[in-house]
């Protein structure tokens, strides 16, 4: 077998992977400062029927900040429940998840989603109220960077999403460990009483990450329906925004790792079908396509066990509520 | 003269009484006209000398009120997916359009497990006449059958009936079939592939699908070899989803990365394997692909060869109709080309109907970029399937010079001369045919 075959994956993974990859960045900051956001999934979600919604009606630029918006809104109810009124994040961010299912597919419904066009954009021709489908971001290949092998059809032969997702990853990482708000958001994580007594705004902390990973889950979102697969169904995030939570894990919370990660699972997913070519797991391709939900279960499970937590550093304040008086 | 409402459930009946009381002011002959109460008119007609007295009341009683019959419907996905439901949810509209008098409810994605609470829930509203959507609410709807034989229901994609003697009388098994359509589709893919290799991104391999891809690759091998003189080549991968945009995306653009496929065909609910092939197209590369379930050449206008689509609306009609008029008799159709079409006889070739909608099952568009001489061939082979004088699973679908068997991917012979695949071969279809790589999954 030639190494032909590898270009088309490795494109495809990073095409996929980049949903992965945002949805990471917000969680990971929430993460770092304490709260879980298992709202992912949902917000993702309405990310996605947003920007479907908005695209057809404005164009793609502000198809992404509206999801963004509505994304902090969702970011500020997830704060809301679990930093002031101090609910449990995993009931609340389930609650989310199912909020954000229900409303996505309700406003991106045939019917309602034809209103909201007419409403936003009256001159609209008929066939965009009707179509289901939003036009995909272009692709911009980066000229001469494109040509290199390997690394130029994975990197530098996609939209400008891709591009921008992957230079914000070490903005972030940069963010998170090199600044003192980034110092600020670790030891609110860590330490909420500690880092109360020396000043810093536990809660306004914690709602700022919460809010930015709303945003940027809405974003991941967004990019899934606008960069990678342009067909609005509900349900379309399949269960990717659980799978970024466990990606997290195996990233140990950093926002470059998080790149490899997310790679990661873009690849097994790409592989599934690739492999069923290539003549592995062609007789049982079920065990195939149940590796990334394997991976992260195990992921999930194992971040169950107190030890484990520990030994990769885990944030120890990780979905405990803080109650200043305690 | 009275008129009397042939329905006395209105309350506005006349009673003896009042009748009376009229016929009192007729001076001469008042104790006939009352003897003969309701026929009283065409009594007086022939005796013009009292017409001339009898006081005429005229009661127009209101219409006839007929209750609209209640149907409900159980849906497996969402009406917005685009695919499976919402192609229900078409044909029931369909249906209520042209009946009129009918009530029609639905509850949609409804979990396998969850089907029985759907049905009492359907019941409990006074629905009739209930349709269940999915294969896997097959055993729940024949049991709810057994346990309200005053109501009526259809179950799509199944095989239990009281036709087929699994199921109490008031069950009927219902389902629009695709495989003649998918050899069409063949027949386009072979007329129009360069690289001679053809794909499919298959949901599950159960027979449904499996009948359907060899369908597929038949047709294309008739095509290709009466082109070219050379073998077909098929490969396929499975979804293990019905609804699956993104993974059949990852699938189409695997069969066309590596494996140089050309020719895409899938079951899969969302255009998402006709929209790969469009961006292909962009990028001034060859791939075409096919409408599923729906006309969808909206999301692929250039990669659009043609494509299978179902109406199931003449068949809910057909079902309202028995309801309405209790003249139920279960049934288990399996609609084909042909079915529920005004005019089900072989029409020339310049006349045919191939790419109109018609019936239950029908082609969707068919795109001009195919050879004309393929197309009157996929028109002349759907005028002959309307009667049944063409069916794919036989030598002459196979094989142009009408010499070679169709064999499965061990070389056994499964269709030979003079044969055609029946009911059974059809619905436990559980082998490949040569010329797909990869094996059936186990």
């Amino acid at each position: 077998m030639s190494i032909e075959w590898i270009e088309p994956v490795l494109a495809s993974t990073t095409s996929i992977g980049v949903v992965y990859l945002l949805g990471s960045l917000g969680e990971i900051y929430a993460e770092r400062s304490g709260v879980l956001n298992l709202g992912l999934e949902g917000i993702m979600a309405i990310g996605a029927a947003i920007s479907f919604i908005i695209t057809i009606a404005w164009g793609h630029a502000l198809a992404f900040l509206v999801a963004s918006v509505f994304g902090m809104l969702m970011g500020f109810l997830l704060a809301f429940f679990t930093v002031s009124l101090r609910l449990n994040q995993i009931a609340v961010g389930l609650a989310i998840t199912m909020l954000g299912s229900g409303l996505s597919g309700f406003i991106a419904f045939p019917t309602t989603r034809k209103t909201i066009l007419q409403f936003l954009n009256p001159e609209l021709p008929s066939t965009a109220l009707e179509i289901q489908s939003a036009p995909m971001l272009p692709s911009v290949p980066l000229p001469f960077l494109k040509e290199i092998p390997i690394v130029g059809p994975m990197f530098f032969n996609h939209n400008i999403a891709v591009y921008i997702a992957l230079m914000l990853a070490p903005m972030m990482w940069f963010l998170l460990f090199r600044t003192s708000i980034g110092l600020k958001i670790r030891s609110v994580g860590e330490n909420p009483g500690m880092a109360d007594a020396l000043g810093i705004n536990v809660f306004r902390i914690r709602y700022f990450t919460c809010m930015l990973s709303g945003v940027f889950s809405a974003l991941a979102g967004a990019y899934l329906m606008l960069g990678f697969q342009p067909f609005w169904i509900e349900g379309m995030t399949g269960g990717r925004g659980f799978i970024t939570l466990s990606l997290i894990i195996l990233s140990t919370w950093s926002p470059l790792r998080a790149i490899f990660g997310s790679l990661l699972f873009g690849g097994i997913e790409v592989l599934q079908y690739r492999l069923q070519l290539f003549g592995l797991g062609a007789t049982s391709p079920q065990f195939v396509l149940m590796l990334p939900y394997a991976i992260a279960v195990i992921t999930l499970s194992l971040l169950s066990l107190e030890s484990f937590r520990k030994r990769i550093s885990a944030p120890a304040a990780l979905a405990k509520p803080y109650y200043r008086e305690e | 003269m009275f008129k009397y409402a042939s329905d006395m459930d209105n309350g506005r009946k006349i009673s003896r009484r009042e009748f009376l009381g009229v016929t009192k002011t007729a001076t001469i002959g008042g104790i006939i006209a009352a003897g003969i109460a309701g026929g009283a008119a065409g009594y007086l007609a022939r005796m013009p000398e009292i017409k001339e007295v009898t006081k005429t009341v005229t009661i127009t009683p209101p219409p006839a009120k007929l209750m609209p019959t209640k149907v409900g419907y159980v849906y497996v996905g969402p009406v917005g997916d685009y695919g499976w439901s919402y192609g229900h949810d078409r044909g029931r509209k369909w249906a209520d359009e042209r009946f009129k008098n009918i009530e029609s409810s639905y509850i949609e994605s409804v979990p396998e497990p969850e089907v029985t609470p759907a049905i009492e829930s359907l019941v409990a509203k006074g629905c009739e006449l209930i349709i269940t959507t999915s294969f896997g609410f097959m055993d729940a709807t024949a049991e709810a059958a057994e346990k309200y034989p005053d109501k009526y229901f259809v179950h799509i994609s199944g095989y239990r009936s009281g036709a087929a003697g699994n199921a109490s009388q008031n069950m009927s098994a219902a389902f629009a079939e695709f495989y003649q359509l998918y050899y069409l589709c063949g027949l386009a893919a072979g007329a129009v592939t360069q690289t001679g290799v053809i794909g499919y991104v298959g949901a599950y391999p159960i027979p449904e699908v499996v009948r359907h891809i060899n369908a597929y690759v038949l047709g294309a091998q008739y095509a290709y070899k009466k082109r070219t003189g050379k073998n077909i080549k098929a490969h396929v991968t499975w979804l293990f989803s019905w609804v699956a945009p993104e993974q059949a995306r990852l699938a189409a653009s695997a069969l066309i990365d590596e494996k140089n496929c050309d020719v895409l065909n899938y079951t899969e609910d969302t255009p998402a394997v006709l929209m790969v092939a469009e961006e292909y197209q962009k990028k001034n590369m060859k791939v075409w692909s096919f409408s599923h379930y729906s006309d969808m050449r909206e999301y692929g206008p250039t990669a659009h060869l043609t494509g299978p689509v179902a109406n199931w609306g003449p068949i809910y009609l057909d079902f309202y109709r028995m309801v309405a008029t209790k003249t139920w008799q279960s049934v288990d159709i399996w609609a084909r080309v042909g079915d529920y079409m005004p005019w089900r006889w072989k029409q020339l070739v310049e006349k045919s109907t191939a790419g109109k909608e018609e019936g239950t099952v029908y082609l969707a568009p068919i795109n001009p970029v195919i050879p004309d001489d393929y197309v009157s061939l996929i028109k002349k082979r759907y005028e002959e399937m309307k009667e049944y004088l063409f069916e794919p699973f036989t030598v002459e679908g196979h094989d142009p010079d009408g010499k070679e068997p169709i064999r499965d991917q061990d070389g056994n012979v499964r269709i030979g001369f003079g044969e055609r695949a029946d009911r059974n071969a059809l619905w436990s279809m559980d082998w490949l045919v040569e010329y797909i790589e990869e094996p059936l999954p186990k």
